[in-house]
């Protein structure tokens, strides 16, 4: 007979696993990912990058640690210095750190850093019950509390005009004169409401898809390493590509539209791509799997919507940040798009009609739109 | 990692070259009188009786079910007792002590070729019923049923795509017996009247490819039987995806294949066909595959129905020393079921036990990557399911179509916070029973 008896143990099926597939493996990716980039904001930016990324990341893991020791108390659990809900071991946090530090200017003061850092990981993940359960983007919306609170008065003070002026007059050609700052939050955005060929005289469209010598936020400056990350992400299959693809397509198609309406040449709609975060969001923040629909067509109209409001906030919108904006309210719509009642794995034609219809819709509001800002 | 991902690793090596060790005289074989469908049975028999081989000995209930039990050995009836069954629970099994003269009933006799050309389709079906044939791939669906349909049928379709990891049992069959195997299709033509023949394997399986088309070319070139190589994904072997790949027919949910003018057998099955109806025997012996990375010598059997797992386990030199748990699941790793104990019997529809070292995983919070939604076969979305399932909503658990799924436990095994998303698809498809 058997020697050997091990105890059986019942199970439900199946009881296989995918090797290899797992949260930490994706995030590690990810900081793979930012590497390059990260590398040569610390390059062009030199010890205030540095500073930055790690007052970032730091305050982001510590306000998660502090929230997860504090609820466990709470509880009622004993003191333990190694939490179990505690989520640095599979990166999360560390990844919204880094991602929040890469779209802030090297102006920041760190206390601000700091502060919004904490507020945005505590409002948009910790409230909601951590990893997967968060509407928003945390990154995105630390970054957006620095610009709504903070951006008149911190990072906007290099520029020598009024401020106030510069955030709520820009429009029509007056905003000309304000090229050279324009690059100092969100590239694309103060400037693209004039389509004049000028705005290339400072930073020509090679400087802006390698990055050297244009100011801008920490990670968004240099479009080949962002394109470089999102090969590697994509290759790892760690994020979903068709968000990216379809946000860049959109708002270059809108661009394009655009530039053919008001007779400029393809620099308009390159210069859109290339300019300000479009790339950073696209590639990093607009793919966080927990705020982006579970579909394959809800990623694809996710992707749409965001490259739409992109478009039309930096047409016509007089806040800079579009892409953190439209990030945030499409985070907002992401229920939507999984609601059950639609939430289809694959495209019928019901669908596909009127996604042709809701293009074609915002084609004609751009275009309008276009005429009466140009 | 986001994408669909039907590639799941299939272990086959450990059994796929190893020739089938044939196991045949147990000193005694168990025979369930009940299974999942029938639960009421007669014994014809008592303790003490002689029976033989293919011997009618009972008959298990369950309405549309119905199917009178053969004895597998000839040998003394000895007691009834519990032993497991496939489906978890305890049934009756009678015991039957082998008296190795193989003695057979009179009932069992060749009938000649010039008879069977002339069989018509009910005669087929009366000789399929008695002698009790079913699905043997698993199912265990009375193959009379099928066989009489008065659909207008154009193609049979064999299912020799054995998707499932770990198992050879299909692919051993046919290698050693590949005419047996296209008999069994031919007379299943022949019963439908239907000029078409397909058999489906894996694409990888190229051995089975030259094997079957020698053994048409040779002795059945007068009939339309192709070989096609599917994909060598899981589920391949679903029999909807057999009949989308091999012949482009769609099979809406809830829809018989039959009414699409398709209808597929396993290929045990269409080998009980040829044995029922050339040799007019029951399913007694059967290809089994014992295997897993628990215990010592993996191997395929050839055993007869009622023989004792634990004594397969125990000539595959028993469990690998140094694991303190195990799972023991009959059927495949993807969807068979994990028993209690190994004190299982070889049922006819048992293909394989597989003994799996017991592997804790730790479940991380779903990040929504979207991994079970590309994957699913039957296009649901399983993360949408088990949300709902968390909050009991069941309109949207119907919304969702939850009742569509065939559990073939993708979605867990794809799932990269390794959350057994497939457990609540199950739930919610009890809750919207």
């Amino acid at each position: 007979m058997m020697e050997h008896q091990p105890k059986i143990i019942r199970k439900t099926s199946p009881y296989l696993r995918r090797p290899q597939a797992s949260v930490t493996r994706m995030m590690r990716d990810v900081v793979i990912a930012l590497l390059p980039v990260t590398i040569f904001a610390i390059y062009s930016f030199g010890m205030s990058a540095v500073t930055i990324l790690l007052s970032a990341v730091i305050s982001m893991v510590v306000t998660e640690y502090l929230y997860y020791q504090i609820t466990d108390l709470i509880s009622g659990e004993k003191f333990k210095l190694k939490n179990k809900s505690f989520s640095l071991y599979n990166y999360s946090a560390a990844v919204s750190g880094l991602i929040y530090g890469l779209t802030l200017p090297d102006s920041t003061p760190i206390w601000v850093v700091v502060m919004c850092g904490a507020l945005g990981i505590f409002l948009a993940k910790l409230i909601f019950g951590g990893v997967g359960q968060n509407v928003f983007n945390p990154a995105a919306v630390a970054r957006v509390i620095v610009v709504v609170n903070f951006s008149v008065k911190y990072l906007l003070h290099t520029v020598d005009i009024p401020l106030l002026e510069s955030v709520d007059g820009l429009a029509g050609a007056t905003a000309l004169t304000f090229t050279n700052f324009a690059y100092e939050s969100d590239l694309g955005n103060m400037i693209t409401n004039v389509f004049n060929p000028a705005v290339l005289d400072n930073f020509s469209l090679l400087n802006l898809f390698t990055g050297i010598g244009i100011p801008g936020s920490l990670g968004e400056v240099s479009a080949l390493l962002l394109i470089i990350g999102g090969i590697y992400l994509a290759l790892r299959t760690s994020f979903e590509v068709r968000i990216p693809l379809t946000y860049v397509g959109t708002v270059f198609v809108l661009a394009s539209v655009v530039a053919i309406q008001q007779g400029l040449g393809i620099w308009y709609p390159v210069y859109h791509i290339l300019g300000g975060g479009l790339l950073f969001g696209a590639i990093f923040m607009a793919t966080d799997p927990i705020t982006s629909p579970i579909t394959k067509p809800g990623r694809i109209y996710f992707g749409f919507g965001l490259g739409v409001i992109t478009f039309i906030i930096r047409l016509f919108g007089a806040m800079p940040e579009g892409v953190v904006f439209s990030i945030l309210i499409m985070n907002m719509f992401v229920p939507t798009f999984d609601y059950f009642k639609w939430s289809k794995s694959g495209f019928t034609k019901k669908s596909n009609l009127i996604f042709a219809g809701v293009i074609l819709a915002s084609i004609i509001v751009v275009l309008v739109g276009a005429s009466y800002v140009g | 990692m986001i994408k669909k991902s039907r590639k799941v690793r299939d272990y086959k090596e450990l059994t796929k070259a190893l020739p089938t060790l044939r196991y045949v005289d147990p000193e005694a074989v168990y025979i369930h009188l009940q299974n999942g469908r029938c639960k009421t049975y007669d014994l014809y028999v008592k303790e003490g009786d002689k029976v033989t081989l293919g011997e009618v000995i009972g008959m298990r209930h369950g309405g549309f079910f119905e199917q009178p039990i053969h004895a597998t050995i000839s040998g003394t009836v000895a007691t009834v007792a519990k032993k497991l069954h496939r489906t978890g629970r305890k049934v009756d099994c009678v015991e039957i002590r082998n008296d190795f003269k193989n003695t057979k009933h009179e009932s069992i006799v060749d009938r000649p070729d010039s008879l069977i050309e002339d069989l018509t389709q009910d005669e087929m079906v009366e000789i399929v019923k008695n002698r009790s044939l079913v699905g043997l791939g698993g199912s265990g669906f009375p193959t009379f049923i099928k066989i009489a349909t008065k659909e207008k049928i154009d193609t049979v379709v064999i299912n020799a795509v054995e998707c499932e990891p770990y198992l050879n049992s299909d692919y051993r069959l046919i290698l050693e017996h590949p005419d047996r195997v296209i008999t069994g299709l031919k007379y299943i033509m022949q019963a439908l009247n239907c000029k078409k023949g397909v058999i489906a394997i894996k694409s990888k399986n190229g051995p089975l490819y030259q094997v079957l088309t020698q053994v048409i070319n040779h002795r059945y070139p007068e009939l339309d039987i192709e070989v096609m190589k599917l994909g060598n994904y899981y589920p391949q072997g679903w029999e909807v995806e057999v009949f989308k790949n091999a012949l482009g027919i769609v099979i809406p949910h809830g829809e018989l294949p039959m009414k699409y003018g398709v209808i597929g057998f396993n290929v045990s099955t269409a080998a009980g066909v040829f044995d029922a109806i050339k040799h007019n025997l029951p399913v007694i012996k059967r290809y089994f595959t014992l295997t897993g990375d628990a215990v010592k010598f993996p191997q395929n059997y050839r055993v007869r129905v009622g023989t004792s797992v634990q004594q397969l386990i125990a000539l595959s030199d028993g469990y690998k020393d140094g694991f303190d748990e195990v799972l023991v699941i009959m059927g495949g790793p993807m969807m068979g079921t994990s028993t209690v104990s190994d004190d299982v019997i070889v049922s006819k529809t048992t293909t394989s036990v597989i003994i799996l070292q017991n592997t804790e995983y730790k479940e991380e919070p779903c990040v929504r990557c979207g991994s079970c939604v590309y994957s699913c076969p039957t296009n649901l979305e399983p993360v949408q399911i088990m949300n709902a399932v968390k909050r009991n909503d069941k309109e949207a658990m119907k919304g969702l179509e939850a009742f569509k799924c065939i559990e073939c436990g993708l979605c867990t095994y794809v799932c990269t916070s390794k959350i057994h998303v497939t457990e609540y698809v199950r739930k919610a498809k009890r809750l919207i029973g």
